[in-house]
């Protein structure tokens, strides 16, 4: 056989098929090359982090208030993209939502309303049924009850949904912005931007209001708090909705992100997010949004500059680094002795 | 019902007795000894590594409850002592090996004896791994511990599967092509000799029996080492890390103690592991491994041996006996094969159901120690206030007596 | 207090430990009650074929598809079998992918006296610790997909496999990339596991041999979603293509996100991306243009691939046929193929015993017939004769052979 040219290859091999993800590349300003790929791989990990971040939040919230670790948090992220996927799906089915612009914003507001509440809701269910007979119980004890919950929701993803990774359709045209060299795409810009309202707005509420000021009370002292007329068992159960609707709602993101869903796909965020928030200073809601944000850069920068194959290697080093030197983690209190 | 409680209450009776605990242990004792010799005599190879995969468990579970349940440091990372000691086992296999082979000690001889020469030594890398990383990091408290112990088993995994220093065979695991484990001296010898014409002292059979007689050695050590004067000072460190500096406690060194040794019984076990199943790649060795140990120490029972090994036996056997069980004669009158082969997908979502339900039943754990039991029993009002009553009452009968003289 | 704490401890311990035993006894059962008579039920001789693959976890796709394959098999020939006296059914144990379950299903399997040989496992880490059981059983594996050399190199005579080893794969794809496609440098990606490590390295080493440019190795670990890091260094060097070695799930993101961060070449990948599962996760548009090279001839230019398709079509409607589901059927019929021969030689009786699976071993190793991948036979390792590697296209978002 003789050797085809290489443009002739070329054409063969990509005969320039319509993307529905239709890239619009509008160019910018003209920067050097290896400032673009810095650019590039920031965006990258920033995008990481943000999904990272809000996962952090649902963990460093419970272990703020009940000082465990909510192994299960992982599967909230899980069950978030499954709910959105559903009513993704159920919605569009309605004519309306994608007839316009604006129906098509108020069909994805809706999706992740109903996804975060639903995921919400589970974080109560679980919390009344498996952590609160637990409350004075051995402090392992409700990291078992975790780990077992945990199971049972992967394992009833996989066998009731499926085993297999599940497409999430993106409803709307993705476009990509060329920034200073790098490629933006519209679907990060979107996550980073939510996420960081979704963080103000905790963080507001938390700083601000009455319920929220309810929440530090609980968590500096939960039985002081308790004399001074807050209801305990409402704070809790409040703090098992707002974290676990946040990790729903990075779930959505991831799904919409990278295009699938799988029963699986909260372990390896779970584990980061959890790094994450320690990173940060456990306990810490601006610790815990840093900790992510710093996480997603520090492994997107690793796997680029040093090595793929070790960039969780250089994740977990950096994190003894910081515990280390500062052990509260980067905004937390220094070592505070609970008694 | 009434009579199933007054039958409870019987047994309950018979087992509080002295003859009820002997008899009680000397069953225990026959099940653990001779029950695999009856699944290999009737042809079940499947529930002798069974036997045999609980025994590495367990020994997982006495050492990391060592760490977790004695000194009371969440290790969420012991899987990599336990790698570490299979890795290093291996490696320096291979190496003793070519030595013998160099010396022409071996060659003639169809087995080898890295095994047992390696064998005292197998706690030499797990230890160190343990004062590597416990060295810099046990200042931490509680929580940080733990995602550290994290993050070090992740690298150790990482680290293994990138085939670091060149050692590891990277994912294809060891041996690699070329390198073989040949039987371990002994293994040959009781498969002649202790075999019968319907009976084969299987290689399964063997490795069980050498489990067993580690896990023994274990708990004689463990329990040694309860009640040394170092398992006091885990115990106060564990209470109040304050107050025990206060009385002399040197709680780093106290801490690295516990770290070595927890973690010394994890190359132990990985190092038998490794011989034993003769492969080792760096699937076996991955983060839900070590959550699992943790899961047999709590669910068994902090700090408690009974509790240790109970919990890795529940936890190890239990999916493989929802499964075994599904498939067994006993329900083919009742579910399919293809049915049976469901349960048997279903067997990781009934143990995480079980894990919740047992926890809200006993979040002491099934057999907590009793010391342990006492400290954390449950800090509920309503016996807090009792004790306080019984206390004042006892004070107030010292002193309406000392009124009367 | 601490007596009666105490007595609930023994207490507890009792009744679980009862439980323990009637438990495994049940277990233990399974050895004892099928051994009566030899078996039989009635005239009838029951014989199973086991089927060890992933039923569920991340490759659950390829999986069940090596179990879908036997199944149809074992349902083919139990009639054909059902005159010798054979009552044939299918002994279906999930691995996982996990190389300790594997053994597990592996003991399970063989502690079943009526399973005469085994069609497993799906990766070559689990294939490999568990062919030491089946030796030790003394009954016959044949594995439809796990293709790392190792595997017959252990020296067990029972141990065989009807798929190609990697080093054959994977030298063919570096060669066909550089000589057909004309593509010339290339950014190799592993997943870190033993099929995707080898077969990467042997692509890696084929194409360098060939003169072509590797323009970076990476490695990722199975389960990350997040490769745009990777994909970014990997765009900044514009090699001509991606060759990866690993499995659909991982594959699939990674066309996805380099593809959507504006790599123009395409993706190039072994037998474990060709399954339909490829081209949804990756999106139809982005998986365009992207290569497998998968191990056999295609369904369409085998004599018999057509009879199998409609037969599969008929059994299982609505499902695809994915990478390995010819191979679990032909693993399966090669099974079926020796009992045929031990049945006439030493009889049905025989079948169960130690005799009569040795004698399938040995027949098994002599085999010879027309399989639904093309024509059956084994070297003396076990490895198959049939080394086709057929390239395969997405075109339209399926896979379709490749034609230049």
């Amino acid at each position: 056989m003789s050797h085809p040219d290489f443009s002739d290859c070329r054409v063969l091999i990509d005969p320039a098929p319509p993307r529905c993800h239709a890239s619009h590349i509008t160019d910018g300003a003209l920067v050097s090359v290896e400032f673009g790929i810095i650019g590039q791989q920031l965006v990258n990990g920033l995008t990481l982090g943000g999904m990272y971040a809000l996962l952090a939040l649902g963990y460093t919230l419970v272990y703020g208030i009940l000082l465990m670790i909510n192994f299960a948090h992982a599967e909230m992220f899980m069950f978030g993209a499954y709910v959105g996927l559903f009513t993704l799906q159920g919605l569009a089915q309605i004519e309306f939502f994608t007839s316009s612009g604006p129906a098509l914003l108020l069909l994805y507001l809706l999706t992740f309303l109903i996804a975060m509440v639903a995921t919400g809701i589970l974080g109560v269910i679980i919390e009344r049924f498996a952590y609160r007979p637990l409350r004075h119980a051995p402090r392992l004890a409700p990291l078992i009850s975790a780990i077992g919950v945990s199971l049972f929701l992967q394992n009833a993803a996989l066998l009731w949904i499926s085993s297999r990774s599940i497409p999430f359709p993106v409803l709307f045209e993705v476009r990509t912005f060329r920034v200073a060299g790098a490629n933006i795409s519209s679907m990060q810009i979107l996550i980073i931007v939510t996420t960081i309202v979704l963080m103000l707005i905790l963080d507001t509420f938390v700083s601000r209001t009455r319920l929220g000021r309810a929440m530090r009370a609980t968590s500096q002292d939960r039985d002081a708090a308790g004399l001074m007329g807050v209801d305990i068992n409402r704070v809790i159960a409040l703090t098992f909705f707002i974290g676990p609707a946040l990790g729903g709602a990075a779930g959505i993101f991831s799904g919409m992100y990278y295009g699938n869903i799988k029963y699986n796909m909260g372990f390896i965020p779970g584990i980061k997010s959890f790094t994450a928030a320690v990173i940060g200073g456990i306990g810490n809601l601006r610790g815990a949004m840093l900790g992510g944000f710093l996480l997603g850069l520090l492994e997107s920068l690793a796997a680029a500059y040093i090595s793929t194959g070790y960039k969780d290697v250089i994740a977990f080093g950096i994190l003894i680094v910081v515990l280390i030197f500062k052990p509260g983690g980067l905004l937390g209190e220094s070592v505070t002795e609970k008694v | 019902m009434g009579a199933i409680r007054s039958g409870l209450q019987k047994v309950t009776d018979f087992f509080g007795t002295r003859p009820g605990k002997i008899g009680f242990f000397f069953v225990l004792a026959l099940f653990t000894l001779f029950m695999p010799v009856y699944f290999q005599a009737v042809g079940n190879a499947f529930m002798v590594r069974i036997f045999a995969l609980v025994g590495i468990y367990v020994l997982l579970a006495l050492g990391l409850n060592i760490v977790v349940g004695y000194a009371g440091l969440l290790n969420l990372g012991y899987i990599a002592f336990y790698a570490v000691g299979a890795y290093a086992g291996m490696n320096l296999g291979f190496l003793v090996q070519e030595l013998l082979i160099g010396l022409g000690f071996l060659g003639e001889k169809p087995e080898n004896w890295t095994y047992w020469m390696l064998l005292p030594f197998a706690a030499v890398p797990g230890a160190l791994a343990g004062i590597m990383i416990g060295g810099p990091v046990l200042r931490l408290r509680g929580d940080y511990l733990a995602i550290v112990t994290l993050g070090f088993g992740e690298i150790v995994r990482i680290a293994i599967t990138n085939n670091i220093a060149g050692i590891t065979n990277g994912a294809s695991g060891l041996p690699a092509i070329g390198q073989n484990v040949p039987p371990i001296a002994g293994q040959e010898w009781v498969r002649t000799n202790l075999s019968t014409a319907d009976f084969i002292f299987s290689k399964d059979l063997y490795w069980y029996y050498v489990i067993i007689a580690l896990v023994l050695f274990a708990i004689f050590v463990i329990q040694r080492l309860d009640n040394s004067r170092l398992g006091r000072a885990w115990v106060a460190m564990r209470e109040d890390e304050v107050a025990a500096a206060s009385v002399g406690v040197n709680i780093l060194t106290t801490k690295l103690w516990a770290f070595a040794l927890g973690a010394a019984w994890g190359g132990i076990a990985g190092h038998t592991y490794a011989y034993w199943v003769g492969f080792i790649s760096p699937e076996s060795f991955n983060f839900m491994e070590s959550v699992l140990v943790v899961c047999m120490v709590v669910l068994g029972g902090m700090g408690s041996i009974p509790g240790a090994i109970l919990g890795a036996v529940l936890i190890t056997a239990l999916p493989e006996v929802i499964r075994a069980l599904a498939a067994s004669p006993a329900f083919s009158g009742i579910l399919t094969p293809e049915q049976a082969s469901l349960v048997g997908d279903y067997r990781f979502l009934i143990f995480g159901g079980l894990m919740v339900i047992m926890m809200a039943l006993r979040p002491q754990g099934i057999l907590p120690s009793k010391r342990r039991a006492r400290e954390l029993h449950p800090i509920d009002d309503h016996v807090l206030m009792q004790e306080n009553q019984e206390l004042w009452e006892a004070e107030h009968k010292l002193d309406t007596d000392s009124d009367k003289f | 207090m601490s007596v009666a704490r105490s007595k609930r401890f023994f207490a507890i311990v009792a009744v679980l430990t009862m439980l323990a035993m009637t438990v495994t006894g049940c277990g233990g059962d399974n050895g004892d009650t099928d051994t009566g008579e030899n078996g039989a039920t009635g005239d009838m001789v029951d014989i199973k074929i086991g089927v060890s693959s992933p039923f569920t976890g991340d490759v659950a796709a390829l999986g069940t598809g090596i179990r879908n394959g036997a199944q149809l098999a074992v349902e083919e020939a139990a009639v054909e079998l059902a005159e010798l006296g054979i009552n044939l059914t299918m002994l279906a144990v999930d691995d996982a992918a996990d190389p300790r379950q594997g053994v597990n299903a592996a003991n399970q399997m063989v502690s079943d006296p009526a399973v005469v040989g085994v069609v497993a496992h799906l990766n070559s880490g689990v294939s490999i610790p568990a062919s030491e059981v089946y030796n030790q059983a003394g009954i016959v594996q044949v594995s439809p997909a796990s293709t790392n050399p190792a595997l017959t190199l252990q020296g067990f005579e029972n141990v065989f496999r009807v798929c190609t080893i990697d080093t054959v794969q994977g030298s063919f794809a570096a060669e066909y990339a550089y000589d057909v496609l004309g593509l010339s440098s290339v950014a190799v990606i592993d997943d870190s596991t033993a099929y995707g490590e080898g077969l990467a390295a042997e692509f890696a080493a084929a194409f360098e041999a060939k003169g072509g440019d590797v323009v970076s190795t990476d490695k990722i670990q199975l389960r990350e979603v997040d490769f745009t890091a990777l994909v970014t260094n990997i765009n900044a060097a514009s090699p001509d293509f991606i060759y990866f070695g690993g499995m659909y799930t991982e594959a699939g993101l990674i066309s996805k996100q380099a593809k959507e961060a504006g790599f123009e070449g395409p993706l190039m990948g072994g037998d474990g991306l060709y399954t339909a599962q490829y081209v949804d996760i990756a999106g139809a548009a982005n998986a365009e243009g992207d290569f497998a090279t998968s191990i056999g001839l295609p369904l369409s230019e085998q004599p018999k691939g057509q009879e199998f398709q409609a037969a599969f079509e008929e059994r299982f409607p609505g499902e695809a046929i994915e990478a390995y589901d010819t191979y679990g059927y032909d693993a399966t019929m090669v099974i079926v193929e020796a009992i045929k021969v031990v049945a006439a030689d030493l009889g049905v009786d025989e079948l169960r015993t130690p005799a009569g699976k040795q004698a399938i071993i040995e027949a098994v190793a002599a085999t010879n017939f027309e399989g639904v991948t093309g024509l059956v036979t084994f070297d003396e390792n076990g490895d198959t004769l049939n080394e086709a590697v057929t390239p395969y296209v997405v075109r339209d978002g399926a896979w379709v052979p490749y034609t230049d």
